[in-house]
């Protein structure tokens, strides 16, 4: 019944609003006047309503600026992440530069230059090829500016020294994260989805040696000032570990290993003083995995020395779980 | 037929086999990213697709003579229909490849395929879908030339077809390469 | 000289092989799709902002399969976001922009009686149709439709076992699109052979339209990179339906080990992208032709830097193809790569730039006449401008890393397809309609659609970036999992309220069009006093385009308000005077 009513509405909607354009037409007929031409009196007030337009829309993007960056992630809680919102920075203000210059001129000119009594007749100004040459070369110089900035950092991020970082691994699966420190040698035991059995949810290989001290966990712990090295897996689909405090994301992709180093500058109670009491530090999936990918996370926590070593003291290793049961 | 029209089906032509040739060029691209990784299998080239190889390179051959005869005011059925029977060879010679491959062991999917079987059977089908285009147009051309159709001022029903079907045998030729070269 | 073969109803509307009616099919069909990729987005909108409350008219639309309570399924709310995606990206803003235009305005600003091939035309349309009705099938199978994003990143896309719309509704994504594909090729080898070859007498390339130029290099483009994208379906395919491991490897899935192995979903993502970057290219260049034969008409001067306007849309279109890696930032490519990508992607904004220059250099002096096609030229500059500029953030690699895959992407790549792109779109049909129709559309009411759009349209686009810079992932069926993103649940109801206005106002462009092609009040011949060809073609539109013979061109299309001459506009037809000089 109500899909009914509202099927009348709309047709009797339509029907009004083709009866008042045809009044407006017939009306225009009458005065012998186009009711579709563009008069000078349109001119000025469309010209009229861009100024405006343009003076709200810098004005809410103003608004915008000023209202929201306090909702923005906090500044980075790494030591590449400091480089990321520098560059960052750097290029926002280069934008808005560019923005607040241009935009403005867009909605002046379309003010100004509307066809009126003042403005009949239009300047013939085909080309000028020393305007050209001079707004192809300084954008270019602005840009190579850009991507020297932006390549050297990049350096910085994917080339920095991983010697003695410490290596944990990230397991991505539908739809929750597992993670797998390399234990006291610093490296990772050989895993292969092939061995996913029973309680040996990561594959690991029980056999090798190196695996023995391997210690896997549902929630992360790192040192404060210690470089990580993250080496990402996934089970199944793509997922991505994106941890945007640290300025952190690497796609995990099944059938390859993926990398990222970073190393944490803030402790987790050193957030918490300065973002409040529920902050914590998180890794979320960031690439379209299925129903449950928004819900997908694991949570980091960042500590002094002394606080990870007895929290790490509480883990078991694999030796003392996965390889003891398949005895 | 008007010159504006015999440059306008050409220009079509060179156009779609330049799309067609951007599909084999994902493909291939495909098989250089995959070979470069573990588990890139090495096979010995079917003999077979030898074969194919040289049947297209003569229908090609023979398809230029039927031209030139056209010109000169002869008759081209001969070798538009040896061209034609050339080709229907082509696409038996390529059943038999994958015949032999299957013999091998080199399967397409499931248990037995590889990385570079599976290629190796869909570039060879892919290029043999095309042929299959070919093969009709020399299908409608042939049937033509034999109803005297052609002349030596419209002949360009052969030479469209010629066109497109030495732009399958060139385009042959290169994936046959790039194969044998890549599963070696 | 026109045709004078017997028209059925049949021959004129359904198989017609004329370029006018085949550009009004495409039209239509595009703004039939259009409707509903936009009303996708304002169901997923509605969950988005008020997650966990029901909407009645979600369960009228979707039925209790789907939006149960009027509760929107999650895996539902992924398919509508992918179905918005592929309709828009693909039907509406590949096909309909260019299907409509190119076809609509090659033979008539080149001054030909039609295309080089009308049957490949007529064929090329009714492949998108039959693409069309596949993909609006997919929508009603038991399984959902394809749901993995309109970029059906494997293993996510091979695997139905991994999300439903990967099953069925995934295989008919991609039979439709491989359809699609042919459509598009077939017409992008009438576009550019037609261009080259059956340009009228005086008509050299440097007296082209812009437009012409646009969707000449628009269909290059097409044809380089569209036949990839088939060859990467065509090996989803197979890994799908034949077990190949082309994308997959190492699996366990639904509890089930696979047997891939070797296959790499990168890969896929490689092909994807070749085509993907000169795709957002494919949508972008029509409009950018569109807009400057608009702005130059209705400021009454010459678009500024004809030359640079055309050097700058073949190094836009040369550096579309050197581009695709910057979508790959984070996918664990080499390193390199990233360094490679970034260098080129933040060049691509040098021939953007210049084109920005020479549209304010339009402007500067003009004399505008505000018709509603030139509000939306006008908005396009705007838009394209502001999207560009993000596009400074989003190239360069190490700040993709925490905007990647963010609301600040979606900001971005919306501001400049979906307002820019689409501006362009309706700048265009407004400008051309009386040629279409030959009646002009309802000013009053485009002046309305302009305005509420171009404040909405902002409204809904620019907080994004804002979402993304505050960490807000993309493709998420609600917010609320994460009480990070608690404080930001005031700015998406904003954004649903905007888009919910905007997509309603839609509507009324939607009337106005339908309206005018009936009632509207008859054009003239050149209703906006313009100097290319299709304006010197009458105004009820002929097979074969002009009565008699198809008149020469002595001059460029720009001679607006040229000094010496008797009024503001000179035609092309117009043979140069004694002792002018052509421009």
């Amino acid at each position: 019944m109500t899909n009914i009513l509202i099927a009348l509405v709309l047709i009797l909607l339509i029907a009004t609003l083709v009866q008042v354009l045809r009044v407006s037409e017939l009306l225009s007929e009458l005065k012998k006047q186009d009711v579709n031409e563009v008069t000078d009196k349109d001119n000025a007030i469309q010209g009229r309503l861009l100024l405006i337009a343009g003076t709200l829309f810098l004005g809410s993007v103003v608004w915008q600026f000023v209202n929201w960056i306090p909702l923005m992630l906090p500044p980075a809680s790494s030591v590449h992440g400091a480089v990321i919102d520098s560059l960052m920075q750097f290029t926002m203000l280069l934008i808005i530069f560019v923005f607040f210059i241009t935009q403005p001129l867009l909605f002046w000119y379309g003010y100004k230059y509307n066809k009126n009594k003042k403005n009949p007749v239009a300047f013939f100004y085909p080309h000028n090829n020393k305007l050209e040459i001079i707004w192809t070369v300084v954008p270019t110089i602005v840009l190579t500016a850009v991507i020297l900035y932006g390549l050297s950092a990049w350096d910085k991020i994917t080339n920095a020294d991983t010697t003695d970082s410490q290596i944990i691994e990230l397991y991505a699966k539908q739809f929750d994260w597992t993670a797998r420190y390399a234990g006291d040698d610093n490296t990772l035991g050989y895993s292969n989805y092939r061995l996913v059995k029973g309680p040996n949810q990561l594959g690991v290989d029980l056999t090798d040696e190196l695996a023995q001290d391997d210690v896997v966990v549902k929630e992360v712990h790192l040192v404060v000032d210690k470089p990580v090295l993250l080496k990402m897996r996934s089970r199944d689909v793509i997922h991505s570990a994106f941890l945007p405090h640290f300025r952190v994301q690497m796609n995990c992709v099944p059938g390859m290993i993926t990398q990222f180093a970073f190393t944490p500058t803030q402790t987790t109670a050193e957030m918490k003083i300065q973002e409040g009491e529920d902050f914590e530090f998180v890794l979320l999936c960031n690439k379209i995995c299925g129903a449950a990918h928004y819900n997908m996370q694991m949570k980091f926590v960042v500590e002094t020395q002394e606080e990870y070593d007895a929290w790490m003291a509480s883990q078991k290793t694999v030796e003392n779980t996965l390889t003891l049961k398949t005895k | 037929m008007s010159t504006t029209k015999n440059n306008t089906s050409k220009q079509l032509l060179w156009v779609g086999m330049a799309g067609i040739s951007m599909f084999f060029a994902g493909l291939t691209s495909a098989v250089i990213v995959r070979s470069a990784e573990h588990g890139w299998n090495s096979i010995d080239m079917p003999i077979w697709f030898w074969y194919s190889t040289f049947a297209i390179v003569v229908s090609s051959i023979l398809l230029i003579i039927a031209q030139n005869q056209v010109k000169r005011g002869n008759s081209p059925t001969i070798y538009v229909v040896g061209a034609l029977a050339l080709g229907l060879f082509f696409a038996y010679c390529q059943l038999k490849g994958w015949e032999q491959l299957t013999a091998m062991g080199m399967y397409f999917i499931g248990e037995g395929s590889n990385p570079a079987s599976s290629f190796l059977y869909v570039i060879t089908f892919a290029h043999l879908m095309h042929v299959v285009g070919g093969l009709i147009a020399l299908i409608v051309t042939a049937v033509k030339a034999v109803q005297s159709k052609y002349t030596k001022e419209n002949y360009l029903g052969i030479e469209l077809t010629s066109i497109y079907w030495h732009f399958l045998d060139l385009l042959w030729v290169y994936l046959f390469v790039f194969l044998l070269y890549s599963v070696k | 000289m026109s045709d004078h073969h017997k028209e059925t109803f049949i021959s004129k509307y359904v198989f017609s092989l004329d370029h006018k009616m085949i550009a009004k099919q495409f039209l239509i069909t595009g703004m039939l799709m259009g409707i509903i990729g936009m009303l996708m987005s304002i169901l997923f909108r509605l969950q988005l902002s008020n997650p966990g409350e029901s909407f009645a008219v979600l369960e009228w639309f979707l039925g209790s399969k789907w939006a149960p309570g009027g509760i929107l399924d999650p895996n539902m709310y992924l398919s509508l976001v992918t179905m918005h995606g592929t309709i828009l990206v693909f039907w509406v803003l590949t096909a309909g922009l260019t299907g409509t235009f190119a076809n609509f305005l090659i033979p008539l600003q080149i001054g030909a009686r039609d295309m080089a091939s009308g049957f490949m035309n007529m064929l090329s349309y009714w492949f998108f149709f039959v693409a069309t009705i596949v993909l609006l099938c997919s929508l009603f199978v038991e399984t959902g439709p394809a749901s993995a994003g309109w970029t059906i990143y494997p293993p996510l896309s091979a695997l139905p076992q991994s999300i439903p719309g990967s099953g069925l509704g995934q295989d008919l994504w991609l039979v439709a699109i491989a359809l699609f594909i042919v459509s598009s090729l077939l017409g992008g080898l009438n576009y550019i052979v037609t261009i080259l070859n059956l340009r009228t007498k005086g008509m050299s390339m440097s007296r082209l339209p812009l437009t012409m130029w646009a969707i000449l290099i628009t269909a290059i483009l097409g044809v380089l990179s569209f036949p990839v994208l088939l060859s990467a379906a065509l090996l989803l395919i197979f890994d799908r339906s034949f077990g190949t491991s082309f994308f997959l490897s190492d699996i366990i899935i639904g509890g089930e080990t696979l047997h891939n192995t070797g296959g790499s979903p990168v890969l896929f993502e490689h092909l994807f992208w070749f085509l993907g970057h000169p795709e957002v290219y494919i949508i972008l260049l029509p409009s950018l032709g569109i807009v400057s034969e608009v702005m130059s008409i209705n400021t009454r001067k010459p678009i500024f830097g004809y030359k640079a306007m055309v050097g700058a849309m073949l190094a836009i279109a040369f550096l579309s193809f050197i581009v695709w890696g910057h979508h790959m930032f984070i996918t664990g490519m080499d390193p390199f790569l990233g360094s490679v990508f970034t260098f080129t992607t933040l060049l691509i904004a040098i021939p953007s730039a210049v084109k920005v220059f020479n549209y304010l250099a339009t402007l500067w002096k003009g004399s505008i006449r505000f018709t509603p096609a030139m509000l939306f030229t006008i908005g396009f500059v705007s838009t394209f401008l502001t999207g560009g500029l993000t596009g400074l953030i989003l190239g360069d690699s190490a700040l993709d890393i925490n905007v990647h895959d963010t609301y600040f992407v979606v900001g971005h790549f919306h501001i400049v397809m979906g307002l820019s792109a689409i501006y362009g779109m309706f700048s265009g049909v407004y400008h051309w309609f009386p040629k279409m129709y030959g009646r002009m559309m309802n000013k009053k009411l485009g002046y309305l659609h302009f305005w509420v759009t171009f404040v909405s349209a902002y409204g809904v686009f620019f907080p994004m970036h804002f979402l993304g810079l505050a960490g807000l992932p993309r493709r998420y069926y609600t917010n609320s999992a994460f009480p990070m993103f608690d404080g930001l649940s005031d700015i998406n109801e904003i954004i649903t309220f905007f888009a919910i206005i905007g997509g309603l106002v839609q509507l009324v462009f939607v009337f106005n069009f339908f309206y005018s092609i009936f009632k509207g009040t008859k054009a003239s011949t050149n209703p906006w006093k313009a100097n290319t060809l299709e304006w010197t073609t009458p105004v009820e539109r002929i097979h074969g385009n002009w009565p008699g013979e198809i008149p020469s061109v002595h001059r460029w299309p720009y001679d607006y308000s040229k000094p010496g001459a008797d009024e503001d506009f000179v035609m092309q037809t117009e043979p140069l005077k004694e002792e002018e000089t052509e421009h």
